[in-house]
């Protein structure tokens, strides 16, 4: 298991390098300068040609990327040309409201899909069967802001229940912060009211997040549960008297959970990255809003960083995944 | 003394292109500590026939008739009273012993959950214990309780799938084909497991296959099926020294003998009927040698001839 878990971390570093490098080739050859937009189309040449000098633009193009590498190994990803703050000090201000944002989705997302997939693939044909497969079409279908809006029209605006925007309200951070995790934060510090408005303003983008992407999920559970419950062991397992339950979560569910798991991981570092329209609808000061903001500014380095910041985490997750399969599969392991 | 009684069991699958009549009107006794074989082609509801007594058969089967436990009709039973005597009273062994053990789950987990469902309250060591006593029983080193199913061949998992059916000292065990998806040196192993088995536990058995040698080797009386219905019921040497319905005749000498010069295959002409929609007389008149005008138009009743059942016109007169 030890050897298996180090060979796999061991494999993922070539796949970050080479990430590395497609980011830092693609963002040179794509138009767009970042000193003329920083400056502006007017700027004078002397003027441009200095700032690019001073952000060592000019050297050859080989030299930027060994400087950018190195900058990497050394565990900050350069400063950003338009803050000239250290990126990864951005990034780790942004990074847990996202973070927040993306976990309650995908508790959401696993929750529905897990046990509306499992009993519809149990109910195979029957009428709870034909809502979850018109479920998981239609809720694929929502365009994301669209029923975020919806949301807050129903929730927020007419019935006033739970706020639209933001991730708190005013004077309702935790203080002192330990994770950036609001939630987590406001139960280390036992702020109970603080606690109660970071979950009320985390329902409804968590929901709009969690129910679209619940809907692939739904699918997924669905037809991989439909194929083991049709498999000899099942039939073998209720032939001992077995529990429907039993069969139906310890053997059935269980045994179609490694494809499942590689595809919720994916899904969850997707949504870090994706949860960008997420976060514009509810203004959600998370890393994508950080990222669009910073593509309008061609601010290359935080870019990199950002982008390479979401390679490194898809790359955990996925080892975690193979870890948990590992752990739940015997030939994996073995 | 019958510790399984099946009277009059009709099975039927609905599905899109019509009902299957897949078991019509079988009836028959399993006596205590005997063993039965069910024998027929493929289709002819042998399979259909094991599945019902547990109850396990997919949602589109409807069963009518009785299967009595010792009395008990288990079609009265509800769900969970159904659930508790299987494992317990009457256990299963399928045929495909590479896909009947959970893969992800050690085979002392198998064991484990086994009890734990019967009896919630068994101590670990004892559930060692018995685990043990049923490898052991069936020749599976106990030291494999530890083992994933996949670190087990063919015949080696079939035998813990054995140890798993007795362990708890079912009173029937049916056996669906349990030697069809292995090779003979293998089939030999694990038809002597049976047989040690039965000689030593209290335990009547019901092997349904399609081999009549293992029939031979294994059962004390047979059941020949056809196209849904029982067509002949004997004691095995009788049986096959003289059989009385057609088909019987025609499956036996179907049996190819290495020491004959002949070496012609012989096999019975045609198929089986289409279940959906059978012939109105008897099921196997298309493709019966002796058929009279009266197989055509009315299926034959089951008649006793000594302590033998056949269900053939060749046997007595309609209005008999």
């Amino acid at each position: 298991m030890k050897t298996y878990i180090l060979t796999r971390i061991g494999l993922s570093i070539p796949m970050i390098l080479i990430i590395l490098t497609i980011v830092f080739f693609v963002l040179r050859v794509l138009p767009g300068n970042p000193v003329l937009a920083m400056l502006g189309p007017k700027a004078p040449p002397s003027v441009v040609k200095a700032m690019e000098h001073q952000m060592g633009l000019d050297k050859p193009i080989l030299v930027q990327y060994v400087d950018y590498l190195k900058d990497i190994a050394h565990g900050n990803f350069g400063q950003s040309t338009v803050t000239g703050m250290p990126v990864l000090k951005e990034l780790m201000q942004k990074f847990p409201a996202t973070l927040e944002l993306t976990i309650f989705a995908m508790i959401v997302a696993v929750f529905i899909g897990i046990f509306y997939g499992t009993l519809a693939a149990y109910k195979l044909g029957s009428p709870l069967d034909v809502s979850a497969r018109i479920y998981s079409i239609f809720v694929y279908s929502f365009p994301v802001f669209w029923f975020g809006l919806m949301l807050q029209l129903i929730f927020g605006v007419w019935l006033h229940w739970l706020p639209v925007s933001g991730e708190s309200s005013p004077f309702m951070t935790p203080d002192p912060t330990h994770t950036g995790l609001y939630v987590v934060d406001a139960i280390i510090n036992g702020q109970w009211d603080v606690l109660k408005d970071s979950l009320e303003h985390l329902i409804l983008p968590s929901l709009t997040l969690g129910i679209v992407t619940s809907s692939i999920f739904v699918r997924m559970v669905r037809a991989n549960v439909v194929l083991t419950l049709s498999q000899q062991f099942i039939t073998a397992a209720r032939a001992r008297g077995v529990k429907e339950k039993t069969v139906l979560f310890r053997h059935a569910l269980k045994n179609a959970l490694p494809p499942i798991l590689t595809i919720m991981g994916l899904q969850f570092a997707l949504l870090l990255g994706g949860a960008v329209l997420t976060e514009v609808t509810f203004s959600w000061p998370g890393i994508g809003s950080y990222l669009v903001s910073r593509i309008h500014a061609r601010d290359f380095t935080a870019i990199q960083g950002t982008i390479v910041f979401f390679a490194i985490f898809v790359a955990i997750i996925s080892i975690l995944v193979d870890v948990i399969n590992a752990w739940i599969n015997p030939r994996v392991r073995y | 003394m019958a510790v399984l009684n099946i009277k009059n069991l009709f099975i039927e699958y609905l599905t899109k292109s019509g009902t299957v009549k897949a078991v019509e009107d079988v009836s028959f006794d399993v006596e205590e500590n005997e063993s039965l074989g069910i024998v027929g082609e493929s289709g002819c509801g042998k399979s259909t026939l094991g599945t019902a007594i547990l109850r396990l058969l997919p949602q589109n089967a409807t069963i009518t008739g009785k299967i009595l436990l010792n009395g008990v009709n288990l079609l009265e039973l509800n769900n969970e009273s159904m659930r508790k005597i299987r494992g317990k009273d009457i256990a299963m062994i399928f045929q495909d012993p590479m896909t009947s053990l959970n893969p992800i789950m050690r085979v002392r987990d198998h064991f484990f959950e086994l009890f734990k469902v019967h009896n919630p309250d068994m101590k670990k060591n004892e559930m060692i214990k018995i685990a043990s006593e049923a490898l052991e029983s069936v020749g599976v080193d106990p030291k494999r309780l530890d083992n994933y199913p996949f670190e087990f061949s063919g015949g080696m998992r079939q035998r813990v799938m054995i140890a798993l059916s007795i362990a708890l000292k079912p009173k029937v065990l049916i056996a669906d084909e349990p030697t069809t998806a292995l090779d003979v040196v293998v089939q030999e192993q694990i038809m002597q497991v049976l047989k040690n088995l039965m000689r030593t536990k209290n335990m009547s058995i019901i092997l349904i296959t399609h081999d009549m040698g293992i029939v031979a080797e294994m059962a004390e009386r047979v059941a020949v099926m056809y196209a849904g219905n029982l067509v002949e019921l004997g004691e095995i040497h009788e049986l096959y020294n003289n059989p009385l319905h057609p088909y019987t005749r025609m499956l036996l000498e179907s049996i190819p003998n290495i020491k004959l010069d002949d070496m012609d295959l012989k096999f019975i002409p045609g198929s089986p009927p289409d279940l959906k929609n059978p012939p109105k007389g008897c099921k196997y008149y298309p493709r019966c040698p002796f058929a009279k005008d009266i197989c055509k138009e009315k299926d034959p009743k089951t008649r006793k001839i000594g302590n033998r059942i056949v269900k053939c016109w060749l046997y007595g007169d309609e209005d008999e």
